[in-house]
């Protein structure tokens, strides 16, 4: 059977306790009370009710100073005021501090029983939100683990058979069927490399990336991503021309996971970018933000697909030739979004396409 | 004299795959499909070098046989290839970058699948460096 919802009321007058009491007999609640804030808190501690009358005119704290203590102690904790004189400012302060109600004194045991149900009602919403919330948060780790266990295990068996067919066989087989084996192999990669970046998506968790922040220089990552990707350019022949504007300030965040961010769109640009031509990346500081951009000449965004970009699993029309799952720049998003920043573009097509990652410069 | 591998992997499909590969290399190589099987295999014969998964049975049962690895004065210095499937909890990486969990001395992490030429690169790299350390000492 689930607990009786406790209920703990706070006031310094021993009749509107007794009366209190009195009105909740008989009722499916565990009441107990306090006759002065001190007590009241330390009773909040050890029992933690589910629901707490506070008077706010008391000797020793105050009935707004409990409220604070209150929420600290466990913010689900819901909390309605006693008000001796039915002063609207002085509910209203309370409510700004979280309050969820207020009884005016006197009360009726009618308006008492009200206010009770209510409060212990919205207590059972709040633990139920979070519950919901663990939920589904246990659901995305789960769908994380399923797909990487379900899909990922019996391809990387397929593929490693392959590999080994591929070795065993490279003297024996002829042109025409090394070709084929090579289809297999890289349309297998492909659905690797697919799923790959879906868990990428769902295990990016922004939360877990604030805690690791620490200050430091953009510069870093930035570099990281570009020495990453300096062979694929080479390749393409294409001209990085890198502008810093130096010396830049430091920002709070993840290194490892901006070089991500610069290596997902630095490598788009080279992607869609014509053989030869140039890709600008520059860095600077402008109004309290760090701000980098990155300028290609390639093949451009149609406006229509614009607004889509950042939102995982959409590639626009004219990418449709070249390889990509779209996922990249949903998962750049969740990453500058999660240090506080922006990222925006602006695209023509046939002229080229240019990035914009802005990330505020810390304050200390 | 052949060098001697043990992998130690639940998925006999992904290991007829790196097998055949370490086989036509010429080691010698042995199977243990658990992580019971391999702990034991691990006591009571003599290897050059280890393959193991991470993911296999209930959990990440290839980090409790690291641990033990590390425990054991002697299987400490046995060189470990990690073969993993397991990439978002490493999270993000650049292609090729090499990874050294330091769950042993010499370590390094590969993700499946793995292409030949690296996996024999990989074995043999760690075999000399866990040799190189020997003759130090």
């Amino acid at each position: 059977m689930e607990d009786k919802p406790k209920i703990l009321i706070i006031d310094d007058e021993e009749v509107v306790l007794d009366s209190c009491t009195q009105i909740l007999k008989g009722s499916n609640y565990q009441v107990s009370v306090a006759t002065d804030g001190t007590k009241g808190l330390e009773m909040v501690e050890a029992s933690r009710p589910d629901l707490v009358f506070v008077d706010l005119k008391m000797p020793g704290i105050s009935g707004l100073e409990v409220l604070d203590k209150i929420h600290d102690i466990d913010a689900t904790i819901v909390t309605v005021v006693i008000t001796g004189f039915a002063t609207v400012s002085s509910a209203v302060d309370a409510m700004k501090k979280g309050a969820y109600d207020f009884l005016p004194k006197p009360f009726t045991p009618d308006e008492f029983r009200l206010i009770t149900r209510r409060g212990i009602e919205r207590r059972k919403l709040v633990m139920e939100a979070i519950a919901l919330r663990r939920e589904k948060e246990l659901l995305r780790e789960q769908f994380a683990s399923i797909v990487s266990h379900e899909l990922k295990a019996p391809l990387s068996a397929v593929q490693q058979n392959l590999f080994a067919l591929d070795f065993e066989l490279a003297n024996t087989l002829n042109e025409e069927q090394k070709g084929k084996l090579e289809r297999i192999k890289v349309r297998i990669d492909e659905l690797l490399k697919l799923i790959n970046s879906w868990l990428r998506v769902i295990s990016v968790d922004v939360n877990k990336l604030k805690e690791g922040f620490t200050s430091i220089s953009v510069t870093k990552p930035l570099n990281d991503a570009l020495d990453n990707l300096a062979t694929i350019a080479e390749r393409k022949n294409i001209e990085i021309v890198k502008t810093v504007g130096e010396p830049l300030p430091s920002i709070s965040g993840d290194c490892l996971s901006l070089s991500e961010v610069f290596a997902n769109i630095i490598g788009n640009a080279i992607k869609y970018s014509p053989d030869g031509t140039k890709v600008q990346v520059k860095a600077e500081e402008k109004a309290n933000s760090v701000v980098i951009s990155i300028k290609d000449s390639g093949i451009g965004i149609a406006e229509e697909d614009l607004p889509h970009i950042f939102e995982g699993f959409y590639r626009g029309k004219s990418a449709q030739t070249t390889s990509g799952h779209g996922i990249g720049l949903a998962v750049s998003r969740q990453i500058v979004e999660a240090h506080d920043g922006s990222i925006s573009v602006e695209s023509e097509v046939g002229k080229g396409t240019t990035f914009v990652v802005s990330l505020p410069i810390s304050k200390s | 004299m052949n060098k001697r591998l043990l992998i130690i992997d639940d998925d006999p499909d992904f290991v007829s795959g790196i097998k055949a590969i370490l086989d036509s290399a010429n080691y010698e190589v042995e199977v243990a499909y658990n992580p019971k099987d391999g702990f034991q295999a691990l006591q009571s014969k003599h290897f050059d070098l280890l393959l193991l998964d991470i993911m296999m049975g209930r959990g990440a049962e290839g980090i409790m046989i690291a641990r033990k690895l590390r425990k054991d004065a002697k299987l400490r210095e046995l060189p470990v290839l990690i073969i993993t499937g397991i990439r978002e909890q490493i999270a993000f990486l650049f292609p090729g970058e090499p990874v050294h969990p330091r769950f042993v001395e010499i370590d390094e992490l590969v993700e499946k699948p793995v292409e030949p030429k690296m996996l024999l690169e990989k074995v043999e790299t760690l075999i000399q460096a866990a040799e190189a350390k020997k003759v130090k000492k």
